[in-house]
């Protein structure tokens, strides 16, 4: 089990080389949820397809969550993307990269690519926004709620029926990692990003939204705040998009990460 | 026993040692697993535990053996309902099909 220590914490990681296709591989680098998620989401989806069609894949698991260290402090968004930056460096991945986020995974790649814009080739987030202060204070409203709510038996009973004994166990394991850490506290604070700065995030984003998802009171919003992004609604979808719908993200990214494909330069250096 | 039985259940004990390698992690006491066993509803695993998994099983038996590959085209609710047996059928088939090919290599 692979794990590379950067900005103070071990974090675990999986490559998956691309099959050789003859031409130099372009490297997407995913990163996922909070709470119960991990990168196992993204890493038994879309490893096998997008390898067996020439991607270098990297997966890592956030700090806290999966197989990677869990610090007691250190989960502003700065701290995700000190750690992304360190491990594409301590890694010597080959730049520019192609980051796909879901969920807060997405807004963390949002954050990376304005704060390192040189080190993005392109851009694709399920179900994210960037971390501004409206998104903030929604997330830090429902990270409050939803640790009141998991402090409380009855509601692993409401899951549990609701959705199933596995969905009751994997809260349970979420609600450890909200405990036992600053992440309520600290996850929707700092640095974010004004008007401006989204103004500034020109590499090409593409936007995969549920059609019953998070953002399905405005699937567009994201158009109008940044300079080239393009959204794909995939109706009947919920905020589980990803691995709900996998066969129909594996197809979208396989399209945009060839057509958005820069030539790249060698292993560390920037093109 | 045919050589088949043989096969399954030589990675059955091999997959059982994994499975406890994981568990031990979480401090649970050592189970015995069976085909039957269900990852998730009985052994209380994560989908990051059938990455580790899969991580062994690559390291163990080779690159053939991916669990990313043959769980890619699985739904969510097959996931979640993923029992041992059928881990190590995988397993077998892919050990088989690395087998044959070997003998067609060596025959040419």
């Amino acid at each position: 089990m692979p794990t590379i220590r950067v900005n103070g914490a071990d974090l675990h990681y999986l490559h998956t080389p691309g099959r050789p296709t003859g031409n130099p591989a372009p490297t997407l680098v995913c990163i996922h949820g909070l709470g119960t998620d991990s990168l196992a989401s993204f890493y038994l989806t879309l490893a096998a397809p997008l390898a067996a069609a020439g991607v270098d894949m990297l997966f890592y698991d956030l700090r806290g969550h999966g197989n990677s260290a869990r610090p007691a402090r250190g989960y502003q968004v700065g701290d995700f993307v000190a750690d992304l930056d360190g491990l594409l460096g301590s890694l010597d991945v080959r730049l520019p990269v192609h980051l796909i986020g879901n969920s807060f995974g997405g807004t963390v790649a949002f954050a990376f690519a304005a704060a390192y814009p040189d080190k993005v080739a392109s851009l694709v987030s399920i179900e994210s926004e960037p971390p501004t202060e409206p998104w903030a204070q929604r997330v830090g409203e429902v990270l409050e709620i939803t640790k009141q709510e998991l402090s409380r038996d009855e509601t692993y009973h409401w899951i549990s029926v609701q959705f199933g004994d596995h969905h009751a166990r994997l809260s349970r394991q979420a609600y450890r990692r909200l405990a036992e850490t600053s992440m309520v506290e600290e996850i929707a604070t700092g640095p974010m990003l004004d008007l401006t700065d989204l103004s500034r995030i020109t590499v090409p984003v593409l936007s995969i939204i549920g059609g019953d998802g998070f953002q399905a009171d405005d699937p567009y919003q994201l158009e109008g705040l940044l300079p080239d992004c393009r959204t794909v609604v995939i109706p009947d979808q919920d905020h589980s998009v990803l691995v709900e719908a996998h066969r129909q993200v594996r197809e979208l990214l396989l399209d945009w990460v060839f057509s958005h494909h820069p030539v790249t330069a060698a292993p560390g250096q920037r093109t | 026993m045919t050589v088949d039985d043989n096969q399954i259940n030589a990675v059955l004990a091999e997959v059982n040692d994994m499975i406890n390698e994981i568990t031990r992690k979480y401090g649970s006491p050592p189970v015995q697993v069976t085909m039957d066993t269900a990852f998730h509803s009985e052994l209380e695993l994560e989908s990051i535990d059938l990455v580790t998994l899969g991580v062994m099983l690559a390291a163990r038996y080779g690159e053939q053996v991916s669990m990313a590959e043959f769980l890619a085209d699985k739904d969510l609710a097959d996931v979640i309902a993923l029992r041992v047996g059928e881990v190590v059928h995988y397993v077998v088939s892919r050990l088989n099909v690395v087998s044959h090919r070997n003998v067609a290599t060596a025959v040419d």
